[in-house]
């Protein structure tokens, strides 16, 4: 058995050795395949990235009443981040906030502004993020509650509700966009592919027949044209791996500068292992596919 | 060995084709050890009784025996127990293009599964045997029309066949080459294997001097034991 297997995998490997034109242009377009399938991996990372962007800025404010004690706004913060909506509560002090606007405002006509003022005009707040932008109603009504009304000036919700709330549909719709995507050209790559392998080996149909009529099984058949189409995925997927690193390594700043800051060779770099597995399950997985149907169709019954 | 009863083979009808009947109720009987040639103008039926004695083809109608084993029965995925016992010879000499001369002989014992040990040897006794043990590693676009036909016999050989299908192996040949392949058909049948040759050259036929069947669309006209050739 063994030696059996030995013997389809050095005729696949001569096949995959000297045919040299349809080894490059199957492995071209396998290469192609696997091109487009890394970059589907990184769109969405870069969806994800953008998403959580965009949920990042998502936050509610609440301003407290000038005279409510520290205490007291710190117990609401337990409160909130007791909910299972919340991802984070900050508390800001007056005095927190008062920097803040000292920093972004520096030398321009607020800071004058600010100068008139004996006094400190910022209140203690507390910035709520909740894990999705929808959530923002709940914790919003949360906060509604007769217990913290007294305490609290202002609940900033009612006025960037909407653009929560648009942001929120966007993020769902770059998600939706980019997987459907992804399943859409994927479908084509494989088409494309599987046609390509398949005219490759009707190209060699004459040399399946003459393989038949020196009485070799169907398996001893099948076997190298398998290996061949397996290798030439392997080579595509190897090709495609070296020059993404390649590529990432010289322009990873201009392609973050294009991406709106998503860092693709950090992402690479954390996802390296399914960037290889992915590029060796699409290229050789393809090429071993596609060639089994492809050569099936001559080997029938 | 090869028995055919009452054989029709017909070829099914297309859009743009009426049927075509290739053998019209042929019936002939060739046994162990014979060399039996089939000649006949082009169409009137040669290649396909070698096709049906190979099972690349079916009949429509009657029965063909191989080795008591009606072919009807045989499923295409197992039509190579029948080929493994055969030797073939082609005209358009049906080389595999990307493998050299050694390794398209090796490929038909590969494919018997043969003791690896012994392949090199054997091999390159069949290839000094069609005088071709210095050519070993061409590929064959690096060989004459004469020097492939021989590969292709030292292939149909390499396996110790019981039966040499030859069709037309000297088509694409000249005269000097053609006598070569004809001396190394009668060898091989002088060593025991049946040989059935398809040919429409009259002076091999004529030399020969052995059994001839003559067909003229797709009946057998005439079959004579040490025939001629006459059309």
């Amino acid at each position: 058995m063994i030696n059996y297997l030995r013997k389809i995998f050095k005729s696949g490997w001569e096949g995959f050795m000297r045919q040299g034109f349809l080894t490059f242009s199957t492995s071209l377009v396998i290469f192609i395949a696997v091109v487009l399938g890394t970059g589907l991996l990184f769109f969405q990372g870069g969806v994800s990235y953008l998403t959580q962007q965009i949920k990042d800025k998502i936050d509610i404010s609440v301003t407290f009443k000038s005279d409510v004690p520290r205490d007291t706004i710190l117990g609401i913060r337990d409160d909130l981040t007791k909910l299972g909506q919340v991802k984070k509560v900050d508390y800001i002090s007056p005095e927190d906030a008062y920097n803040t606007f000292i920093e972004a405002h520096e030398g321009d006509e607020y800071m004058e502004a600010l100068g008139l003022l004996s006094v400190n005009p910022f209140m203690p707040s507390l910035r709520i993020q909740t894990k999705e932008p929808s959530q923002y109603k709940d914790v919003s009504e949360f906060l509604k509650k007769e217990e913290y009304a007294g305490y609290i000036s202002e609940v900033n919700d009612y006025k960037r509700g909407v653009t929560i709330e648009r942001l929120g549909e966007l993020t769902r719709s770059v998600q939706v966009l980019g997987i459907s995507l992804t399943l859409f050209l994927s479908l084509i790559a494989i088409i494309i592919t599987f046609n390509t392998l398949r005219l490759s080996i009707y190209s060699q149909k004459e040399e399946i027949e003459i393989m038949r009529l020196v009485g070799a099984k169907n398996s001893f058949i099948r076997g190298p044209f398998l290996v061949q189409g397996f290798l030439c995925g392997l080579f595509a997927a190897i090709i495609s791996f070296m020059i993404l690193t390649i590529v990432l390594f010289i322009f990873n700043k201009q392609l973050t500068t294009l991406f709106i800051g998503f860092d693709s060779l950090a992402f690479f770099k954390n996802n390296v292992f399914w960037v290889i597995l992915l590029q060796m399950f699409v290229g050789a997985g393809l090429g071993l596919i596609s060639s089994y149907f492809a050569v099936r169709k001559y080997l029938r019954d | 060995m090869i028995q055919f009863k009452n054989v029709t083979k017909e070829y099914s009808p297309n859009l743009f084709k009426e049927a075509k009947v290739a053998l019209q109720n042929v019936s002939f009987e060739i046994k162990k050890g014979e060399f039996v040639t089939f000649c006949g103008r082009s169409g009137a039926g040669k290649t396909t009784v070698l096709k049906l004695i190979s099972c690349e083809e079916k009949p429509t109608s009657g029965t063909v025996l191989f080795d008591d084993m009606d072919t009807k029965d045989v499923k295409k995925s197992e039509a190579y127990l029948i080929r493994q016992k055969i030797g073939f010879i082609f005209q358009d000499y049906k080389l595999l293009s990307y493998k050299t001369v050694f390794e398209n002989v090796a490929y038909a014992l590969e494919a018997f599964d043969f003791n690896e040990k012994l392949l090199r040897d054997e091999v390159m006794q069949v290839l000094e045997l069609v005088g071709l043990e210095s050519r070993a590693n061409c590929l064959p676009k690096e060989l004459s029309g004469g020097e492939k036909q021989r590969v292709s016999i030292a292939r149909a050989l390499i396996h110790r066949p019981e039966i040499i299908l030859a069709d037309e192996p000297t088509g694409n040949l000249d005269p000097y080459h053609t006598r070569d392949i004809v001396k190394i058909l009668l060898k091989i049948n002088e060593a025991g294997a049946t040989v059935i040759l398809s040919t429409h050259d009259r002076e091999i036929v004529n030399a020969l001097e052995k059994r001839v069947i003559t067909l003229e669309n797709g009946r057998i006209i005439r079959d004579e034991e040490k025939g001629v050739f006459s059309l």
